[in-house]
């Protein structure tokens, strides 16, 4: 999950031939119905409502994704305001629309192997070391455990990723008890991951075409991951905000791009959490942009040629 | 906008000539090929936004396979087939293959303009995503170098005054020996 528009212009979806670009309110194009404008206090309403159902901080500054996210679903419920939509989604009691609000906030922009850093970093020292220390922990014969968390996976293209580093670099896969878990808080990206089909658009960067045509099974202009990589993978709905019981401990942990949408004290208590979830000798990688400092003191971090990890103190 | 560069490929020579020369009119870039091995040929030296082919054409190669080469070549390559009237099966069988879009004969050149129009506005999308993703790819770089050395920095600060604050805090050694050793830290 990270924050970009493109995401939304995935030319796979159609564009509501009646939603308006017009922003501006001013030269209504005769015979195209205008977007549905939030007000002041409607931002106030719908920014608590997403931020107690997910955790995410929408700024006053970003109201506008609120107009551009939320428009469409606004309009297929016939709501003719943004009080209508958020009483719509409070008295729904299936939770459908709230699961489609989280849906639509949600930023699924992600890639294969999107940079390169970690990978490269997991390939030639994290993997290497996790597997060592297990395999001296590991009685004889056992299969060694290596257990990882993608904990914003979105629609799959990191743990994925992380499928086909294993894959390639420790070849006999039998001889380990490999747990891959991505979790998401939004269903359709988990829906998606799961099936693990990705458009032309979503492996266009990241994926050089022999990975391509080794891992993936090209379906008229869609591409599925081939089942010995995907059979690698978990997925769960899981709410970063929520408590971590019952989740386990991991080994490896990918954090990246996710706690950004959220308040700095949120932010404090996921990697708390986080922290309870590694190994005392377990590896956890946030996003490139993203720090630590002032956030968790618990963990320190270290360098490895280009990139950054995070260790238990 | 970019200028689109279509290859038509068809085996006969009035229909090649024709759309080259209205297609050239309204300033896309065209090149014509007459048989599927000559296209095959083209797309493997050139880069082709659009192909624009016939779908039954004699000498070994039909549009199938001049499709397969262009999504071969480049998955950018948006493939227009051009069927039989009544051939809707071929059709079905060239979109399940990847095929933008089909048109049955005899071509009606205003549909054919709206299909490459829409191409070009598709094109015109993509290559601002595009643009937008290496211009945050840039960013995103230049700005995780400067915070993870400064996260690094901050940590080992951290640390450094932790020693500080012990030795400062030593207890059974005089006050100067105990500034001393913390000002050598």
């Amino acid at each position: 999950m990270s924050l970009t528009t493109t995401g939304n212009l995935s030319l796979n979806r159609k564009a509501g031939a009646a939603t308006s670009p017009s922003k501006t309110g001013v030269n209504p194009i005769p015979g195209i119905k205008q977007a549905i404008k939030i007000a002041p206090e409607e931002i106030k309403l719908l920014s608590q409502y997403i931020y107690g159902v997910s955790g995410i901080n929408i700024e006053p500054s970003k109201a506008y994704l609120l107009e551009t996210r939320l428009g469409k679903l606004l309009e297929r419920e016939r709501c003719n305001s943004y009080t209508e939509f958020y009483h719509k989604a409070k008295s729904d009691g299936s939770k459908l629309l709230e699961k489609q609000i989280i849906d639509a906030i949600t930023t699924n922009e992600t890639l294969f192997f999107r940079d390169a850093n970690p990978f490269e970093l997991l390939k030639h020292k994290i993997i290497p070391e996790v597997v060592d220390s297990r395999t001296s922990s590991t009685p004889k014969g056992m299969p060694v455990p290596v257990r990882i968390w993608s904990a914003a996976c979105s629609t799959g293209q990191e743990i994925f990723s992380i499928a086909i580093v294993l894959k390639e670099l420790l070849v006999s896969l039998d001889k380990y008890n490999i747990k891959l878990m991505g979790s998401d808080i939004s269903d359709a990206a988990i829906k998606q991951a799961s099936y693990g089909t990705y458009n032309k658009f979503e492996i266009e960067r990241g994926l050089p075409r022999e990975r391509l045509q080794r891992y993936f099974t090209s379906i008229g202009d869609n591409w599925k991951i081939k089942d010995d990589i995907r059979s690698m993978a978990t997925f769960r709905k899981f709410n970063l905000m929520g408590p971590f019981s019952g989740l386990g401990k991991f080994d490896i942990i990918f954090c990246r791009n996710v706690a950004i949408y959220f308040k700095l004290e949120d932010r404090v208590k996921v990697f708390e959490k986080i922290a309870d979830s590694l190994e005392n000798d377990g590896y956890l990688i946030i996003g490139s942009t993203e720090s630590l400092t002032g956030v968790c003191p618990r963990f320190i971090p270290k360098r490895h040629l280009k990139s950054i990890f995070y260790q238990l103190r | 906008m970019q200028v689109l560069k279509i290859l038509v490929v068809d085996d006969d020579p009035v229909t090649r000539s024709l759309l080259k020369k209205r297609l050239s009119k309204l300033d896309y870039e065209v090149e014509t090929a007459e048989s599927g091995v000559d296209a095959i040929r083209m797309i493997s030296n050139t880069y082709y936004d659009v192909v624009l082919t016939d779908l039954m054409m004699p000498g070994g190669i039909d549009g199938i396979g001049v499709l397969e080469t262009a999504k071969e070549s480049s998955l950018k390559t948006e493939v227009i087939l051009i069927t039989a009237h009544g051939s809707i099966d071929n059709a079905i069988v060239a979109m399940k293959k990847g095929a933008t879009d089909y048109l049955q004969k005899p071509i009606n050149l205003d549909e054919l303009v709206l299909r490459l129009a829409k191409i070009q506005n598709l094109k015109h999308l993509m290559k601002n995503a595009s643009d937008l993703r290496v211009a945050m790819d840039v960013t995103e770089q230049a700005s995780g170098e400067t915070i993870q050395t400064l996260e690094l920095a901050v940590a080992d600060l951290e640390e450094r005054l932790a020693s500080i604050r012990s030795i400062l805090t030593q207890s059974g050694v005089p006050p100067e020996d105990r500034i001393g050793k913390a000002l050598a830290r």
